[in-house]
């Protein structure tokens, strides 16, 4: 009977592996307290600075859990549901550095806007919690557990503009199709778990490696599930038709912050399930991949070459740097996680940069995003022309920006592997999409403006702009400690 | 020895640096004496080259100057090649330039670019020197291209006149079909040889393949058809009287178009490998000689007649080294510098004394007004046409006989050319100078008036020139004339068979009697009238219509596939592929647009199909 | 063997000038100041760097200043910077190319950021000449098109955004093909050697693969600096963005970046891929010489200047190719002079198409008529720098078409012959178009134009002496050529020998 009841222990939890999901979970209670307690809606200032404390914690704490590694290696807790290895690390610390530079505009954003309360950064905070989660998850149904917490905190957001019917609308569709693509992941996750009798992705990854299974079917539907379940969260054709919709409709500095966060998060994880879990059935999901990663790259590219709303636009953009990224994952190499990573990371900041000044020209109401808004601006205002141009470029590939060392290294992942014609493929959309970025950036410097009132530029939104631009340049001109440091960032283990 | 050569070379040179940079501050008359100076101080180097080179017992000076091109197996030196031919050329080039720039100062004066006219002589002297004394075939290009391209200066002179620019245009593009020829050639010789340098050539000639000579010969031919004017590539020449008289008389009648015959000559060791290539240089040679002829009896304006009849001699000279007669042809070449330029000249001081008029129509009766130029230009007219003991007679009968001895039907041309020359010549002298005064109109009334004697001097030395011009070569004293001091440089002779005096005798007969017919037939006809339509047939008045042919069959054609390459093949096809695909891209991107209607249904369903298609795919798999 | 830091102040003057004229932007013409004195330093960098550069360098074959600093080493890339005879007179070309752009096709509007976007151009395209690393190469190669666009579209005239944009992604879609053939290389090494991932061109050179491999690598390569170059049919791009481009953009266009892609060519697609070269070279040399002919008859129907220039030059990269491919040391020496000569002929062209725009407005043909005859000194520099295209001995088009020619005939006589017929070709379109622009009777406001200024002369002096001594003396430039082309050709000729 002691025995018995000894036998019910808790399991070892390893707190500094857990503490920047604690860290996030816990600065959004406390703002749903001081919400409550206080009579008075509490400021945005106050809310802003809680979060980006927050954030920044999480940011000190990563470099712990380095330091960590480095002594005692990568290790998993709470019953091997979560694990704690370089990529987490990193990809941690990402999801951090974007929720902080996304706060920091969605705070001039809700100022201008007279958005009153907390409920923004509540909901930001625990959305970068399931991000973190997901990053670290080594469980199917952490993964999903992560999935849901990022998407429900998401859904909310998108809605989060009362002004603007398309604000409800797109959430709506969000919400929607999400709950479709939950229940298929989830569907999916039991599949596997019926096939290999665990969600436990080593325990799946050990199994899958010492049994020969006689009837497969199961474990392929179940992952061909799961793929389609992180296909419709990073926004893979044709799992994407929600994003421009869902881009477009969100208030701008949430569409900043989903584009940065989400795809940290979902790429993590997906990483972690196909090339960890699944690796040694490799042959089975990289033709899957390889379709999906030149549909992405390419229709994302050549549907965006006739959009003329700046946030569509940036969402197509960010279909086919999906494509890329998958790339990364189809390589699936150990090259290929760390080329994953650093597309993330890089593209992070340059994106939430880019939705800042979306946001600063979508001016009152964040409704003026037509691409007509940017003639001329660089005339007016060089340093915020000149910005955007580094950023698009960045996004367009050019050297000397992370933009381009981030496609470099898919490419080089994808060909280290013999995936030379699909690169080339991957390649051909980037000069496609190039035309779009290039439209953009000449408008900016057209003569023939009309003497548009000057874009405000709030000192947060400036610093994060003035960050994101100095990050895509740095990064791109001496890519070198980045490189490094996300070969460093291995998985737990790849088979 | 080095030193004087040099300077023979470097002085029109300077000469035309000299008055390029301070010109500015030079008049007239100084410029042109400058310009006339410095060529005659040349002519005074290449008289006493040619003493120095008399007195040696190796008659081939080689003057290295600088490596110009190094490259690999190719060494191209600038560096000249002094020899009997060379220093001959330099002898009658620097001393006829030095006449005709002397004629020139008073000329041109008052011409709008009088300045540029002598900048543009002395850098053709430069180049015709650098032309004859280089010593391998890349420096001789050098002096082949620069004339070429100072003789298309010179004819597009009155450049606003729209005819002027189109005649320099059509003379540098003919010249240059004839380059091509003697790129070839090069390209030829030094693939097979490994070597440009001409006595490098002629020492590996033996080792070239008879096909590979013929080729090379043909090549040189092609080249020297484009310089010398020789059909097929003649007709740019009479175009080129567009140029001032001087131009005429220096650059299209002495020493220029001969350059095409000195080239050949000076590759006599090569020609002599190819037997059917000498022939066909002969049968080109008669031809052009005859078909001149022919339309020169027919032209309206002086200096078209003076052309195509200089065109017709050089025919003679070319048909001279087809059959292997290098001396005879050069023997004309010299002494045709003499008389036709007076003839050019003389024409000039006419062209100069009737304001400017050309048509021979408009002429007639100027003997008593030109007292100087009449008896000059009587004399040049009965060198060319033959009469002893005139120069012509001598030359033109020297390489009679040549063809005689090798090819009866190309004599029997020969000798019918030769009463065409004596007709059309005594055809112009009469229009000119004879019969009844038609020029009242152009001269407003006036009396024609000779010109200054910086003009006459020049037509009376020529004049002397074409008179004695003979000495050069007297038949009976072939051995240690301009033929035995030419000897040493043709790779091969013919041997002219042991001919007897009395066939000598009997060529010679032959060559008076031709020439007295041709002037008898053209005096009969022209004493009386200054036009007639019959003997002037417009075929021949419009050149065989050469030129219509050439536009027909190559010029039109050319401007067609040149705007269909434009506006189809460069538009639509090749630019049209690319822009094909970009057009392509964006209107499929058009329709994949449509599928995002904004109806969360329609994505469902999109989904839906997608994982439809994976499991399927997997199943397949699977199963 | 000399401080490479000569190298590296070739690629930081610019940058810094660049830098400069934008603080400089506040007083009028400051900037511009900056950018010419910048420009100057280049000049004399050049100037130092040719007298310095030793062909002789143990152990380097004939490069010099070489040095090798690793980047990012997971990424392969590297600061690697060599000079040797061939990049040498490509360093030259970019320092007089950016300095009479400066002085000849000054651009009063926007002045501070359209000299500094010369000036980065001017920095990255040495990069490209002296990278010695193909990932290096790649990266300055690919973002020159970055001020290219934006001199084009900020600077060019009413079409400049479409040839823009045009030129932009043409070149960046074919140079996909050189990236994704880079990586190949690099990766094919690395699985060969299991060392580090290295791009570096002289430990490449001695990657082994199959012979289809090495054509496919070759046609990639091919079809990205074909595009640059422009070689036949990837050219339809120039003649617009050409016509478009303000003066000095026109000139780095086509005087310098052009060279980029022939460079490219010789340096890494026939450098790296003799084997494959071998096969191909029937195809390479049909395109030249197809190129010489098509550039030589659209050359005759364009109907403005610039593109007239555009497809003469399209005629000219035609024999600079041919010469790249033909496999014979003198053809190949004469490819690179030429690379040389045409850009300072270039540059005579569109500076000469930049004064008359200047003064009548227009660089249409038919606007122009007689100018010789108001503007002497304009003309009499056309006919020089005609000539000199023509090819006439003594200038230096002809030493370099020369070379060419009798290097291609030697080995490949039929296609030696069709480019000789292209020297005829040259005088044909360029004597029509003088004698429609300079010659005939000038009437109305062209019968008025004042001849070249004092500073407009001073520009074009230099174009003058350089394609006057070229022709004379090209001997200090041929020397100093062929130790590097005999070791670029020794490594292709006994792959090109036993294919």
């Amino acid at each position: 009977m002691f025995a018995a009841a000894s036998s019910i222990t808790l399991p070892s939890i390893h707190y500094l592996a857990i503490l920047p999901v604690m860290i996030l979970v816990g600065a959004s209670l406390l703002l749903i307290f001081l919400t409550a307690l206080s009579r008075r809606k509490i400021s945005q200032g106050v809310a802003t600075s809680i979060t980006s404390a927050a954030s920044l914690a999480v940011v000190v704490v990563t470099y712990f859990q380095w330091r960590n590694l480095d002594s005692s290696g990568a290790s998993t807790t709470i019953a091997h549901a979560i694990v704690l290895d370089g990529f987490s690390v990193v990809a941690t610390a990402t999801v951090a550095i974007s929720l902080l530079m996304a706060t920091l505009v969605a705070h001039d954003w809700a100022v201008r806007e007279r958005v009153v309360g907390a409920e923004y950064q509540v909901l930001a905070l625990a959305a970068s919690a399931g991000a973190v989660l997901m990053t670290q998850a080594n469980d199917l149904v952490v993964v999903f557990l992560g999935l849901e917490i990022l998407s429900l905190g998401l859904y909310v957001l998108v809605a989060f503009d009362r002004h603007r019917s398309t604000s409800g609308e797109a959430a709506l569709k969000y919400f929607l199709l999400g709950g479709f693509a939950s229940a298929i992941f989830i569907y999916g996750a039991a599949l596997v778990y019926g096939a290999t009798g665990s969600t436990n992705l080593t325990t799946i990854s050990y199994f899958l490696g010492s049994n020969v299974l006689l009837h497969p079917g199961l474990l392929y539907a179940g992952g061909a599930l799961l793929i389609v379940g992180f296909g419709f969260k990073v926004a893979a054709v044709p799992f994407h038709l929600w994003s421009p919709d869902v881009y477009e409709g969100a208030p701008t500095p949430v569409t900043g912050f989903m584009a940065s966060i989400v795809k940290v998060g979902a790429f993590a994880a997906f990483v972690r399930v196909v090339i960890s879990a699944l690796g040694t059935q490799s042959e089975t999901w990289r033709p899957i991949l390889w379709v999906l990663v030149a549909l992405t790259a390419v229709l994302g590219a050549s549907v965006g070459l006739v959009q003329t709303n700046a946030k569509r636009i940036l969402a197509y953009s960010s279909i086919n740097h999906a494509g890329f990224i998958l790339l990364g994952i189809w390589a699936g190499s150990v090259r290929g996680v760390s080329s994953t990573l650093f597309y993330v990371i890089t593209y992070a900041p340059t994106v939430v940069a880019s939705f800042a000044i979306v946001t600063l020209v979508g001016g009152d109401g964040d409704e003026n995003h037509s691409i007509n808004a940017y003639r001329g601006l660089a005339r007016r205002q060089p340093w915020l022309g000149a910005s955007l141009t580094v950023l698009l470029l960045s996004q367009l590939g050019a050297p000397l920006t992370t933009g381009f060392y981030a496609k470099y290294s898919v490419l080089a992942a994808a060909i280290d592997v013999g995936g030379t014609p699909l690169s080339l493929i991957a390649l051909l959309s980037a000069a496609i999409a190039a035309v779009f970025y290039l439209r953009w950036s000449t408008s900016l410097y057209a003569d023939d403006h009309a003497d548009v009132a000057r874009v405000e530029v709030p000192r947060a939104t400036g610093l994060v702009i003035g960050a994101g631009v100095a990050m895509t340049l740095l990064f791109g001109i001496w890519p070198g400690p980045l490189a490094t440091l996300c070969q460093h960032a291995t998985l737990l283990f790849t088979p | 020895m080095a030193h004087v050569t040099t300077l023979l070379l470097l002085l029109p040179l300077l000469g035309f640096a000299f008055v390029l940079l301070n010109g500015k501050n030079m008049n007239e008359s100084q410029i042109g004496y400058v310009a006339t100076g410095v060529v005659g101080l040349s002519f005074v180097a290449s008289v006493v080259t040619f003493v120095l080179l008399l007195h040696r017992s190796d008659r081939q000076v080689t003057v290295h100057l600088f490596n110009w091109i190094d490259v690999g197996t190719l060494h191209v030196p600038a560096a000249m090649l002094v020899d009997p031919l060379s220093i001959t050329m330099c002898l009658f080039v620097t001393g006829i330039s030095t006449l005709i720039h002397l004629y020139s100062i008073s000329y041109m004066h008052g011409e709008k670019d009088y300045k540029k006219f002598f900048l543009y002589l002395n850098l053709f002297v430069f180049s015709m020197l650098t032309l004859v004394l280089a010593n391998n075939l890349v420096f001789t290009f050098v002096g082949w291209e620069g004339v070429g391209v100072c003789s298309y200066w010179l004819v597009s002179y009155y450049f606003d006149r729209d005819s002027a620019s189109s005649a320099g245009k059509k003379a540098f593009i003919y010249n240059r079909v004839g380059d091509v020829g003697l790129l070839l050639a090069m390209f030829l010789l030094f693939s097979r040889t490994g070597t440009l340098n001409y006595l490098g050539v002629f020492q590996k000639a033996g080792s070239l393949s008879p096909t590979v000579a013929t080729l090379v010969v043909l090549a040189l031919l092609l080249a020297a058809t484009g310089k010398s004017a020789q059909i097929p590539l003649f007709n740019w020449l009479p175009d080129a009287m567009e140029g001032p008289t001087p131009v005429s008389a220096l650059i299209h009648a002495a020493t220029m178009v001969t350059a095409g015959v000195y080239l050949l000559v000076r590759m006599s060791p090569v020609l002599a490998l190819s037997s059917s290539g000498r022939l066909t240089i002969a049968i080109i040679g008669g031809v052009t000689a005859f078909v001149a002829a022919t339309i020169a009896t027919s032209q309206k304006d002086i200096k078209k007649v003076l052309a195509f009849s200089t065109v017709s001699q050089i025919g003679y000279m070319v048909l001279a080294v087809g059959v292997g007669a290098y001396a005879a042809a050069i023997f004309l070449m010299v002494s045709h510098a003499f008389f036709k330029a007076l003839l050019f000249l003389g024409s000039g001081s006419v062209i100069h004394s009737l304001n400017g008029e050309q048509d021979l129509r408009k002429m007639g009766a100027l003997q008593r007004f030109l007292p100087l130029t009449f008896p000059t230009f009587l004399i040049g007219w009965l060198t060319i046409s033959g009469i002893p003991p005139f120069a012509g007679f001598w030359s033109k009968g020297d390489v009679l006989t040549n063809v005689f001895a090798h090819d009866k039907p190309l004599w029997v041309l020969g000798v019918v050319t030769a009463i065409l020359t004596a007709y059309y010549m005594s055809r112009l002298f009469v229009l000119t100078f004879r019969g009844t005064e038609r020029f009242r109109e152009v001269t407003h009334g006036h009396d024609p008036h000779e010109s200054a004697w910086l003009m006459t001097l020049p037509l009376v030395v020529l004049a002397v020139l074409s008179v004695l011009g003979g000495v050069l070569d007297l038949p009976w004293i072939h051995h240690n004339s301009l033929a035995g001091f030419l000897s040493s440089t043709f790779g091969y002779v013919a041997p002219i068979g042991a001919q007897s005096t009395l066939s000598q005798w009997g060529l010679a007969i032959v060559d008076v009697a031709a020439a007295l017919v041709g002037l008898a037939a053209a005096f009969s006809i022209w004493r009386s009238r200054s036009e007639d339509e019959r003997l002037t047939p417009p075929f021949l008045e419009h050149v065989w219509y050469w030129d219509d042919f050439y536009d027909a069959t190559i010029g039109r054609p050319l401007e067609r596939v040149a705007h269909f390459s434009d506006t189809v093949v460069e538009e639509e096809v090749i630019d049209g592929a690319v822009m094909g695909i970009a057009g392509g891209i964006h209107r499929s991107a058009e329709g994949v647009r449509k599928i995002q209607s904004g109806f969360v249904r329609h994505y469902a369903l999109a989904m839906a199909l997608g994982i439809a298609v994976i499991v399927v795919y997997l199943v397949a798999r699977a199963g | 063997m000399h401080s490479s830091l000569w190298l590296s102040a070739l690629l930081v003057v610019p940058l810094l000038g660049s830098i400069g004229a934008l603080l400089a932007r506040r007083r009028a013409g400051l900037s511009y100041a900056v950018a010419v004195v910048s420009a100057s330093i280049e000049m004399a960098l050049g100037v130092v760097i040719f007298f310095l550069y030793n062909s002789h360098v143990k152990g380097a074959q004939t490069f010099d200043f070489a040095t090798r600093h690793v980047l990012a080493a997971p990424f392969g890339l590297a600061y690697d910077v060599a000079l040797d005879g061939i990049s040498l007179f490509m360093v030259e070309l970019t320092a007089i190319v950016v300095l009479l752009a400066l002085l000849g096709g000054r651009d009063k509007r926007r002045e501070p950021s359209f000299v500094a976007w010369l000036l980065i151009l001017t920095s990255l395209t040495m990069g490209s000449f002296v990278a010695h690393d193909l990932l290096e190469f790649f990266v300055f190669f690919e973002l020159t098109l970055v001020p290219c666009y934006f001199i084009i579209t900020g600077w060019g005239g009413k079409e400049a955004n479409k040839a823009a944009l045009k030129f932009f992604i043409y070149t960046f879609s074919a140079s996909a093909f050189l990236l994704i053939g880079i990586l190949y290389l690099g990766f094919a090494h690395q699985h060969q050697t299991q060392g580090s991932l290295t791009f570096a061109y002289g430990v490449l050179a001695s990657t082994a693969m199959s012979h289809s491999t090495a054509i496919w690598l070759f046609t990639g390569f091919a079809i990205a600096f074909g595009v640059k170059a422009p070689i036949w049919p990837l050219h339809t791009w120039s003649p617009l963005t050409y016509a478009e481009a303000p003066t000095a953009g026109s000139i780095e266009l086509s005087a310098l970046l052009a060279k980029l892609g022939s460079y490219g060519l010789l340096r890494f697609a026939v450098g790296l891929f003799p084997l494959a070269l071998a096969d191909v070279r029937p195809v390479m040399l049909t395109l030249a010489v197809i190129g010489i002919l098509w550039g030589s008859i659209l050359a005759c129907t364009a109907k403005d200047l610039k593109r007239f220039v555009a497809y003469s030059s399209l005629a000219q990269m035609g024999f600079i190719t041919l010469g790249v491919v033909s496999g014979s040391k003198i053809a190949t020496v004469g490819a690179v002079l030429l690379m040389f000569n045409h850009g300072v002929l270039t540059i005579g062209f569109f500076l000469i198409i930049g004064f008359l725009e200047r003064r009548r407005g227009s660089y249409e043909i038919v606007d122009l008529q007689g100018l010789q005859r108001p503007a002497p000194v304009l003309a009499g520099v056309f006919t020089i720098v005609m000539l000199g295209s023509i090819g006439l001995p003594g200038l230096s088009g002809f030493v370099s078409e020369y070379l060419i020619l009798i290097g291609t005939f030697a080995v490949h006589a039929w296609w030696g012959v069709v480019g000789a017929t292209g020297v005829l070709a040259a005088a044909v379109y360029l004597l029509w178009a003088y004698q429609r622009v300079f010659q005939g009777r000038a009437v109305g406001a062209n019968a008025t134009i004042p001849d070249a200024t004092a500073k407009e002369r001073g520009v074009l002096v230099p174009v003058v002496v350089l394609v006057v001594a070229l022709g004379v003396f090209p001997h200090p430039v041929l020397e100093r050529i062929s130790p590097s082309v005999q070791q670029l050709i020794e490594h292709v000729a006994p792959a090109g020998l036993h294919k």
